[in-house]
Parts: structure tokens; sequence; C-alpha cells
């Protein structure tokens, strides 16, 4: 079909066409060798600068600091669930423990002590 | 190392006496502090992946920083660079495609100024000249695909790859680039014979 001798001659041209680009092949040009040539010198001496896995090992901080001191983790857990468990006898004490609120407002007991025993007497018991 | 590359990027037609030095190891190279190998690679690999930037955008200044964004990448990944992995070119290639349709995206806007103007210039020879306009056409042809026909056309018909490298760099199956190259170079054929006459193509031969 003429229709298909068209096309078939239009191919040949195109692929004529596409063989005279790849022989038209640009070179990179020269300053833009230069550029991609700065930058592969700068990345490469900050490598060289600051090896990799080699970087400085940097002071621990404050918080690091402390955790290290409390023996880590498992030292801090340890101190946490005492702290809970001070907390919580303070606001519930057991029976057989005196009032906490008593002992820090105490207004009668020490007095009665004293009281009751003078304090030369007290002083005077070892002797 | 410079007598070394310069042997492998040179004298690779010839049977070599020395196994010769591949993209991957003036890679190695590079990110090994050698001051050489960054030249070797960028004459190596450098012809090749411009070439494809300017032809898919169709710019020199867009292709030129795409080229530059493209190899600094290459410089920052050369230390975790994997033995074995894909060839050097390949991903330099992937990389130079998806800058250009970040690139496209970006500047979709301006599209229309992405045609380049035919050189200036005055060469002696006939055909000289009808090759110049002949290359000029194909480039404003090829302008007029979407740009992933373009891709596909300029890496098998243009840079010669096979469909299996182009579609592990364009990240598709083969027969999808299959379908590209067909269908764009179709519609160049078509967009190019209305111009026959002024390229110089006579029906009689």
């Amino acid at each position: 079909m003429n229709w298909g001798i068209t096309m078939t001659d239009d191919m040949t041209r195109l692929d004529d066409m596409l063989a005279a680009a790849r022989h038209a092949r640009r070179d990179v040009p020269d300053d833009l060798v230069g550029r991609i040539l700065a930058d592969a010198d700068r990345i490469q001496a900050n490598r060289i600068a600051v090896p990799r896995g080699e970087e400085r090992q940097k002071e621990p901080g404050l918080w690091q600091q402390l955790l290290i001191g409390f023996g880590g983790w498992p030292g801090v857990g340890g101190m946490v669930a005492a702290g809970v468990t001070g907390v919580w006898i303070g606001v519930f004490p057991p029976e057989n423990l005196p009032d906490p609120s008593d002992l820090v407002f105490q207004t009668s007991g020490d007095s009665e002590f004293l009281n009751y025993y003078g304090l030369v007497d007290v002083l005077g018991e070892e002797g | 190392m410079k007598d070394l590359a310069s042997k492998g990027s040179k004298d690779r037609g010839s049977p070599p006496a020395a196994a010769p030095v591949t993209e991957e190891a003036l890679l190695r190279l590079y990110a090994n502090g050698d001051p050489e190998a960054a030249r070797e690679l960028v004459g190596l690999l450098g012809p090749r992946a411009y070439s494809v930037a300017l032809r898919v955008l169709g710019n020199r200044a867009e292709a030129e920083d795409v080229m530059q964004e493209a190899m600094l990448r290459l410089w920052r990944i050369a230390p975790e660079w994997q033995s074995g992995q894909a060839k050097v070119s390949t991903w330099l290639y992937r990389v130079v495609m998806n800058l250009c349709l970040d690139l496209r995206r970006r500047r979709q806007a301006l599209a229309l100024d992405g045609i380049p103007e035919p050189e200036d210039g005055s060469p002696a020879a006939m055909d000289r000249m009808l090759d110049v306009a002949r290359v000029d056409a194909l480039q404003e042809a090829l302008m007029t695909l979407p740009v992933r026909q373009r891709q596909a056309v300029v890496l098998r018909h243009i840079e010669e790859l096979s469909n299996p490298e182009i579609a592990g760099i364009m990240e598709i199956g083969v027969e999808a680039v299959e379908s590209l190259t067909a269908r764009g170079k179709r519609t160049l054929a078509a967009v190019l014979a209305g111009r026959k006459d002024e390229l110089g193509y006579h029906d009689d031969g």
C-alpha cells in the first residue's frame, strides 16, 4: 500500500536523522567540567578531613553523665520505683507505722516526753 | 593511577594487556582519595550523560544544571557504592532522567522555552548544513513527545542502550520501554514527514 511505503520511507529518514544525532554528540563544556571537578574536590577534601567512622567522640552531656552516674537505665528505674513506693507509704501508711503527718506536725508527743523526763534526767541516764 | 586509568578509558577497543579500569574501580579510587579519579570519571561518563540531558531537556543551561547535580550525587554516594550493584553509568543515567523529570515538572509552565535555537555559524559544506538542520529538526520533533517517550527514544535510538538497561534506568518493564519507543518513533516520523523537503529529503531518492 502506498501508505505503508510512505511510512517506511519516513521511518528510514528518521533512522537517518537519529544516526546523525549519534554522531553529533556534544562534549561536556569545559566550564561545566570545571564546576563538576570543583564539587568532586570539595567533597573529597571534606571526607579526608573527617574520615568516615572516625568522627571525634563528643563529650557526654549533663543528662548523659547523670545517667551513667546512676548506673544506666536499670539504676534510674530502681530509683523511680523507690520514689513511688515512698510516696505511696507517705500517703497510705501501713497500720503499724506512725502517720507521717503526725510526725511532721506533732504537737503533744515531744512535749509529754520532755515533761515526763526532765532534761537533766535524760542527759544523766548514762551516767 | 593516572596511567592505568588512561589506559582503561582510552584503549578499551584494543585487547588489553591488563584489566581495564572500570567505572566502579574509578569511583572506588575517588572515594579513597585519589585526586585524578574524578577527572577520569567525568571523561568516561560525562559526554553521554550530558548528551542525554541535552536531548531530553532541549536546553543547554538546564542540561548543565542537571549534569552537575547528577555528578554531585555520584561524588556523595561514592563511599557507599556497593560492588556488584547497577553499573555506575546506569545509575547516572537514572539520576539524570529523574532530575530531568523533576525539572520539567517545576518548569512546565515554561516548556515552550525549552526548544534551543539552531546554533549560529557558517559551515562550509552543504552536507554539514543539512546535518545540522536535521539534528535541530530532530530535536524540535523530540520536544513534541511526552517526556517519558522522549527519554525512551533518546536512550534507545541515540544512546543505543539495550531495552533491559533502559528498563532499569527508567524503572519500568521492558515491554513498557518497547511500547514507549515504538510510539515515540511513530510520532517523530509523522512530525518530520512534514519537513522532508526543507531537510533535503526527496521522494525520488
